[in-house]
């Protein structure tokens, strides 16, 4: 018996000493010296939401210099396309200056990486935007999380005004620039042309893909990009 | 068992050392003295540090080199003010403890060889020795060669010998002292453990103290900032060392800095101090009495001559790079400004207040009973901030409101104003006003107690040897060095070619490279110019 409570012991000994590297680890990684921004002023509360992720979670952000600060509690205001961060030392929720950012990145509820970067939107508006990208390559598969503030029924929100999603899809390579999608099987098809379109099509119902959502759509494209078909923009 | 652990230690000793090489071992002052340096494999730091100290241990002159490949190479310029004498160069990075020391002997070009005074020299050192290669062929470079005559030389390297070298190696040519072998030597340095290697550029560091106590401040802020079109901004935080540091990475040659630490709740007046390199007293080796011999004597006169003909003939020994400068930022590090103003436009005002009245839009700057105030218009809140902004001069932060008061608008080229609340790291600033001088000389900022402004050494441009070609033939060449290359890449055969000046006498062509285990390897080739 003796032997068995020494055992236990040991094991919670060497659990809570890897528990304690690990938050060490943590705190080290909290680096907030070179994160520039200015004090976040809270939206007006009206019905939906304005941020892309409700609660903060812990995430990464990379600086224009390269330097990557990761366990940064941060939330995406789609409202605003602007990346908000708290400052546990100062105890204030910062928007983060977005020119002095690259990129962030951070895991959903499901465990999965969403990762965004800052690209210059160069079509008829000349701003500089935060995309997540859904598929990285030659020709990137980008969302635009927009959230506008729209009106809407006051049986829905009694002020008369709601935070409604408005995301925006686009195909995007460095030379050619940016092409609207939409998250469906012709909006698909009709990056193609007519030779592609039936490989498409057959390359779809082989694999058994039908597209209903933004997941299946992903999905299509990361399959007709495996296979190195082109799309046309 | 004892034999073994002593030799394998002394061997692991011998690798963990710094090893100097200077183009000569005599020089007058007001020449170029070459370095170059192979650092240890497992160095940490990124930078090492060369500085010339004289037999009492001061620094003399100093210089920071980026360490490429476990190697690094440049110059110190000897001042004309030296006395004649045993001198030191050491080897340091800042955290490493081991330095390696050359011992040098300066002649002063207008005094020569003092006749009376006893020189010193080294003494109970434990010569650093590098292993020596015979089986490395030099081809085309004679016992005995004529004065201006042009060589090709080529340096036959076994294959064996190749495959071992790691990184590049070093050649140069160069005259010999008769009468002075010059020595390497070993020393320890105690330092602080919590200090920071310097990786990509050089560390500026130092102590924030209480002005009254002199105890290290805690909680100190410390400013650092560099002048530029956009200026660099820098914070610390000190601890309770007081100690802060900052990293200029990739900064060469000789750049403007403010630093300036301050208590953020103004309870406490405090002292800053900027850390230098000014004394390696405590790692001196022992020095004792030493007769100049009379051939040396002859030779350190000869050498004198020649520098000071130099000089009249306006021929400089190097020739430096353009210093690189990093990148600026993209952005000032108070975000892009809500409102710019141009005084110019407007009509000549005289002082800040009227130009804070009249142009500046969400700024009120008044000065009730000589006291100044200034606050900033907080465009979130609809509100002016209760706390004074950040004021930034030329970008640098200045405390004193009063410095800005009898700025008029014939004196500013430019005004940008942040009407928000803003946050760099963990620093807070109700709103910050930028004034931008057309002097841009940030002599407004005051030196204090709390404000050092200096003029930092950063890492040194690379220089390279001037040339015969450059010349002309109607002038005299008094070259004493022949040829310096620190970085030549390894191969079986390797050529290069240089020429002989007008100074006859004893030359000595070096080749120097690192193995792949550390140790250093060298080939002397002694000749003579007619």
């Amino acid at each position: 018996m003796a032997k068995r409570i020494l055992f236990l012991i040991t094991i919670f000994g060497l659990l809570a000493v890897s528990a304690l590297f690990a938050q060490e680890k943590l705190q080290k990684d909290w680096k907030p010296d070179k994160i520039k921004g200015t004090r976040f002023i809270p939206y007006p509360p009206y019905s939906g939401t304005p941020y892309f992720n409700e609660k903060f979670v812990l995430g990464e952000i990379e600086l224009l210099d390269g330097t990557k600060i990761g366990n940064l509690g941060i939330r995406y205001s789609s409202f605003q396309d602007e990346l908000i961060y708290y400052n546990t030392d100062i105890k204030t929720q910062i928007v983060i200056d977005k020119i002095s950012l690259k990129g962030f990145s951070y895991p959903d509820e499901l465990g999965t990486k969403r990762s965004f970067r800052r690209q210059n939107f160069d079509t008829y508006l000349q701003e500089e935007r935060f995309f997540e990208v859904l598929s990285d390559g030659n020709i990137s598969l980008l969302a635009y999380r927009k959230v506008d503030l729209e009106t809407c029924d006051t049986s829905y929100s009694k002020f008369g005004l709601a935070y409604m999603p408005a995301y925006h899809f686009y195909a995007w390579s460095a030379g050619k620039g940016y092409t609207s999608l939409k998250m469906s099987r012709s909006s698909l098809l009709s990056k193609f042309d007519k030779p592609s379109q039936k490989i498409v099509k057959r390359l779809l119902r082989k694999n058994g893909i039908q597209i209903l959502d933004e997941a299946t759509f992903v999905q299509a494209w990361n399959l007709i990009m495996q296979n190195g078909l082109s799309i046309n923009f | 068992m004892l034999i073994l652990f002593v030799a394998i230690t002394g061997k692991s000793q011998e690798k963990n050392h710094f090893s100097l090489f200077t183009d000569r071992d005599l020089y007058a002052s007001g020449e170029t003295m070459l370095i170059k340096v192979y650092v240890p494999a497992d160095e940490p730091s990124g930078i090492v540090n060369i500085d010339l100290l004289n037999t009492k241990g001061r620094i003399i002159s100093g210089i920071s080199k980026k360490i490429t490949g476990h190697q690094a190479d440049g110059y110190i310029y000897i001042p004309d003010s030296l006395s004649s004498g045993s001198y030191l160069l050491c080897t340091s990075t800042k955290i490493n403890s081991s330095l390696t020391f050359k011992e040098l002997y300066i002649t002063n070009r207008f005094t020569g060889i003092p006749e009376v005074g006893t020189p010193v020299r080294a003494s109970k050192i434990k010569p650093l020795k590098n292993r020596l290669i015979d089986d490395l062929q030099i081809e085309g470079l004679d016992k005995s060669v004529k004065a201006r005559e042009k060589l090709e030389v080529s340096l036959n390297l076994p294959k064996d010998i190749v495959a071992q070298i790691e990184g590049n190696l070093f050649v140069s040519v160069s005259e010999v002292t008769p009468g002075y072998n010059s020595q390497s030597f070993q020393s320890t340095i105690h330092r602080d453990n919590f200090k920071s290697a310097e990786k990509e550029g050089v560390v500026l560091d130092g102590y924030l103290k209480d002005l009254k106590t002199g105890i290290p401040f805690k909680n100190g802020v410390v400013y650092l900032s560099i002048p530029d079109s956009i200026p660099r901004f820098d914070f610390y935080i000190t601890g309770d060392d007081g100690y802060f540091n900052f990293q200029l990475d990739n900064y060469y040659g000789k750049i403007p800095v403010v630093v300036q630490g301050f208590d953020n709740e103004d309870k406490h007046l405090l002292k800053i101090s900027v850390n230098r390199r000014d004394s390696l007293k405590n790692c001196l080796p022992d020095f004792e009495s030493w007769e100049i011999s009379p051939a040396f004597r002859t030779s350190a006169e000869e050498s004198k001559d020649a520098v000071t003909f130099r000089k009249i003939f306006n021929q400089p020994e190097v020739a430096v790079q353009p210093a690189m400068k990093p990148g600026t930022d993209r952005y000032p590090f108070f975000g892009v400004p809500n409102i710019v103003v141009d005084p110019q436009l407007f009509i000549n005002l005289p002082d800040f207040t009227e130009i804070s009245r009249e142009l500046l839009t969400g700024v009120k700057y008044r000065a009730y009973n000589r006291i100044p105030s200034l606050q900033i218009f907080n465009s979130a809140q609809r509100t002016y901030f209760n706390d004074s902004p950040l004021l930034l001069i030329d970008g640098i932060p200045v405390r004193d409101l009063s410095v800005i008061k009898d700025l008029g608008s014939k004196e500013i080229a430019k005004i940008e104003i942040s009407m928000n609340e803003r946050y760099y790291g963990n620093l807070k600033f109700p709103g910050v006003l930028a004034i931008h001088t057309k002097k841009a000389d940030y002599s407004r900022v005051l030196v204090s107690d709390e404000v050092v402004k200096l003029n930092f050494d950063c890492i040194q441009p690379d220089v390279t040897l001037t040339t015969l070609s450059e010349h002309p033939l109607n002038e005299p060449d008094l070259r004493k060095v022949l040829l310096w290359n620190p970085s030549v890449k390894p191969g079986q055969t390797i050529k290069f070619n240089f020429g002989t000046s007008d100074l006859v006498g004893n030359y000595k062509l070096v080749i120097c490279g690192a193995d792949k285990d550390g140790s250093i390897f060298y080939k002397e080739h002694l000749f003579e110019v007619n």
